[in-house]
């Protein structure tokens, strides 16, 4: 039995060290993991656990993420609690893993922390990674300090175990600016945090070897279109599990979550998009746009997927004009979050002038200064009642403007 | 450790792979996988790479396995039990095994392709860590469920569809990489090579027997002959595997502790290689006057492999 | 014996994740519609083995060599005590048609031969070569 870890009502800690602490009271039975920065010290941590006898599962230390994956898909199918961290180009390696672990249904749970792709190399914090998985079939969840870092790694437990789901799910965090930022964070007592996760319940595992099961069968024309589908809607649906785990975690810990977040949307007249850390840097914006007389507002998807498009539109039902902030480069089409809000306002008949910005790629500062920019701009597309600025712009890139209409 | 006794015994074992799958006619594969699932009576679960073995095993809706049973992808069968394996020895510790009652084994079959070359980093690593496992590589020298590519098992002078045979070219450059020794310099407990037949089933059988009853990372290099890519009548697959025997074209030996080697089969009299090669399609432009080199540098190469595992055998180091 | 066809479904019907349970009954070892056991490839053979009961020795080298798992035995308990198992004849639902067990069967006269598919087993039977054919 894994020794109980004495832990005061107000910790310091950072994102990696608030996503360790989540995994270790899960009691995750396997965590089968790769190293990589700025995710490192998640499993750094799990190991001290584990070697000082917090920890009774077991720590696979994988040659690669590809078999940290792996090895994941293996242990989830045999049928017990399965949780691993990555970042980046590890979650580059993993995605062929990471279509299988979902195909397959096996809530496995993975800490993520959000760092840019190569090439060039960089080992700072951008969406890239999220991005990359975002058509895997897995739920993302945002957490946008350690606090939430913490409390999204023990929800997605209690999400991806639940029988209407059975999906993997990544938490994402961004890279240095959550992950190695330490914070206040208020912990549950292990016994209340497994107690709110629960006991693992099992489905057709490969252990149970009185019944054996063929998990991974190959599904040609005739089928696979049924098994998508039904993984897709799983996905879709999963919608209403996570409120409602959000509202038994609220219940446990008074800290609310929502499928989609907002800050000062009710009056406002414009809003901005953001998802990570800047959702707090541009709180700052809001209320520094606000005292010069801007009615602006937030919104931030909690879950990235799935993608809650109609309550994303509810919010923003009464805007003239948005802004989405993607943390990536988009290469060659407008940010993914620009799309996805602009088919949830056109799928309910709204029309709100929407730019697209991209910020803070490879770890670039983005200031509550560069945001107040583009709160700016924004009043100036719902001032004019039609786009009067670049369909996208570049936050902070050095150089003579860049811009694209 | 499962004793195989005679074949009449061993054929009274309930069967826990079975037909109805989507394998060539006379295809060695199953022939192996068959003996290696019946060499113990322990419970199984098995992963299987991406490859012949796994497409027409579980083509949905069906399963041909009476076995526990996982496919993830080509490259990561060695991942994957390696967490089966943990998952087992995380339950164990927390005492919520599914069955009390059963001891669980593990094996892991891969292709030639999912083993010596996109599966092998997984299987390195898996080994190198030490699970409890049983990995065995069905080698039947090409990517044979894609067409009857070559592989870096593909022997010398081969014939497959990326190194044709050509008005200038002899088919494969390469010699066959040496897996089991590389395998067995991973400091595996034990690892061995074997083939399917009639001949030598009780030596693959008590091969799987020892592999599955050993603590740790074991491995079996099974020859498979492949009708479809080597090109032969199916019904020869037997005779083709003996033939690869008894020209030590692939000898019969096992390796204990990562270095005692035992050659467990010795050809009464070694016979010459062009009775192997001769009766393979892909092998038949070999016979050509400018290519009978290839056939001279086989014979050399099988002459000193040969030499090599018995003066190592003597040696006893 | 279901098939393919008829275990076609629709998406609020199929598997979960694609799991195929080996077995209807896993006590009774009764196995389940999903199993390849319950599939027919007798529609690849274009010849068939037969199998002659009088000639064989039960080597069982047919079924150890058997890739499609045909040979179906029963166990029997032989004079001196030991078990061993008696071949009792093929599942030609799963027979293929390759002619391995004809290349390894070895008694003088084969116990196993090839066969056009249509020939009636019996009829073949009769056919069989005699000692003196040989």
């Amino acid at each position: 039995m894994a020794q109980k870890y004495e832990l005061k009502s107000k910790e310091v800690w950072d994102g990696n060290t608030a996503a360790a602490h989540a995994l270790r009271q899960a009691q995750v039975d396997v965590v089968a993991a790769y190293p990589i920065t700025p995710s490192t010290p998640i499993v750094q941590t799990y190991a001290q656990f584990l070697a000082d006898g917090y920890v009774d599962g077991e720590f696979v230390k994988v040659e690669s993420e590809h078999s940290a994956m792996s090895a994941c898909v293996g242990a989830a199918a045999a049928g017990g609690r399965v949780a691993t961290a990555t970042s980046s180009q590890g979650y580059a390696l993993m995605v062929e893993v990471l279509y299988q672990a979902s195909g397959m249904r096996l809530p496995i749970v993975m800490t993520v922390v959000n760092r840019a792709l190569a090439s060039p190399l960089n080992i700072h914090g951008d969406h890239g990674d999220l991005y990359l998985g975002r058509d895997a079939g897995w739920i993302h969840l945002i957490a946008n300090n350690p606090q939430e870092a913490y409390d999204m790694t023990l929800c997605a437990f209690k999400i991806a175990e639940d029988s209407r789901v059975r999906l993997p799910v990544t938490t994402n965090q961004d890279g240095f600016l959550v992950s190695h930022t330490a914070q206040v964070v208020e912990p549950l007592q292990d016994e209340d945090a497994y107690k709110f996760i629960g006991d693992y319940k099992p489905l057709n595992p490969l252990l149970d070897t009185k019944n054996p099961v063929t998990h991974g069968a190959q599904t040609e024309e005739e089928w696979h279109f049924e098994h998508k589908a039904t993984q897709h809607k799983a996905l879709m649906e999963s919608k209403s599990v996570i409120e409602e785990v959000f509202n038994e975690f609220e219940k446990l810990t008074g800290r609310k979550y929502n499928l989609v977040e907002s800050y000062k949307i009710e009056d406002a007249d414009i809003a901005l998009i953001v998802m990570g850390s800047a959702y707090e840097t541009a709180m700052i914006a809001v209320d520094r746009a606000r005292e010069e007389g801007i009615k602006v507002g937030l919104v931030m998807p909690r879950s990235f997927r799935p993608f809650p498009y109609n309550e994303v539109a509810e919010k923003l039902a009464n805007v003239k004009a948005i802004a989405a902030l993607d943390r990536n480069s988009p290469m060659g089409a407008m940010g993914a979050l620009y799309n996805e809000v602009a088919g949830a306002l056109a799928a309910n008949g709204q029309n709100a002038v929407m730019t697209n910005y991209i910020y803070g790629l490879g770890g670039r500062d983005t200031t509550a200064e560069h945001i107040l920019e583009v709160i700016k701009e924004t009043n100036k597309n719902a001032e004019a009642g039609k786009r009067v600025t670049d369909l996208q712009g570049f936050i902070n890139l050095r150089g003579p403007k860049l811009s694209f209409n | 450790m499962k004793n195989i006794g005679n074949l009449k015994e061993f054929a009274c074992t309930p069967d826990r792979f079975q037909g109805g799958h989507r394998l060539c006619p006379g295809c060695a594969h199953s022939m192996i996988v068959r003996e290696v699932v019946n060499a113990t009576d322990d419970d199984l679960v098995v992963s299987t790479a991406t490859g012949c073995l796994e497409v027409c095993t579980s083509i949905y809706p069906y399963t041909s396995w009476d076995v526990s049973w996982i496919h993830i992808g080509f490259e990561n069968a060695a991942a994957a039990i390696s967490g089966v394996e943990a998952m087992y020895n995380a339950l164990s510790r927390k005492d919520r095994l599914y069955n009390e009652d059963r001891k669980v084994k593990f094996v892991a079959f891969g292709g030639d392709g999912g083993t010596y070359d996109i599966g092998f980093q997984s299987l390195s690593g898996a080994t190198e860590r030490g699970h409890d496992f049983l990995y065995v590589c069905l080698d039947n020298e090409n990517y044979a469920n894609t067409g009857g590519q070559r592989s870096s098992a593909t022997p010398i002078g081969a014939h497959t569809s990326t190194t044709p045979r050509g008005r200038v070219s002899y088919g494969e450059k390469q010699r066959k990489k040496d897996l089991t020794m590389i395998m067995a310099a991973h400091g595996c407990p034990y690892v061995a090579t074997a083939v399917p037949g009639t001949k030598h089933w009780k030596d693959l059988a008590q091969k799987a027997a020892k592999a599955l009853s050993t603590v740790g990372p074991t491995f079996i290099n099974a020859l498979s002959p492949c009708t479809t890519e080597w090109k032969f009548k199916p019904e020869e697959t037997v005779e083709i595997a003996d033939l690869a025997v008894e020209t030590c074209a692939f000898p019969l030996y096992e390796i204990e502790d990562g270095h005692k080697l035992t050659i467990t089969y010795r050809p009464k009299q070694k016979i010459p290689i062009e009775e192997y090669l001769g009766r393979q399609g892909r092998f038949a432009h070999l016979f050509k006057p400018e290519n009978k080199w290839v056939i001279e540098e086989w014979q050399k190469n099988v002459d000193a492999y040969w030499e090599y595992l018995q003066r190592r055998e003597e040696a006893g180091v | 014996m279901a098939t393919p066809k008829e275990m076609l479904t629709t998406w609020d019907k199929i598997q979960f994740g694609a799991v195929l349970p080996s077995f209807e009954d896993p006590e009774k070892k009764i196995r389940s519609k999903f199993h390849s056991y319950n599939y027919k490839v007798a529609d690849w053979r274009v010849e068939k083995p037969v199998y002659n009961r009088d000639l064989c020795i039960d080597c069982d080298f047919c079924w150890v060599a058997c890739p499609d798992s045909c040979f179906e035995v029963e166990e029997v308990v032989n004079k001196r005590g030991k078990k061993q198992a008696k071949i009792v004849g093929i599942n030609y639902n799963l027979c293929k048609g390759c002619g391995v067990c004809v290349d390894v069967c070895p008694t003088p006269i084969k116990s196993l031969l090839m066969f056009p598919e249509q020939i009636d087993n019996q009829e073949a039977l009769n056919q069989w070569p005699k000692k003196e054919d040989k």
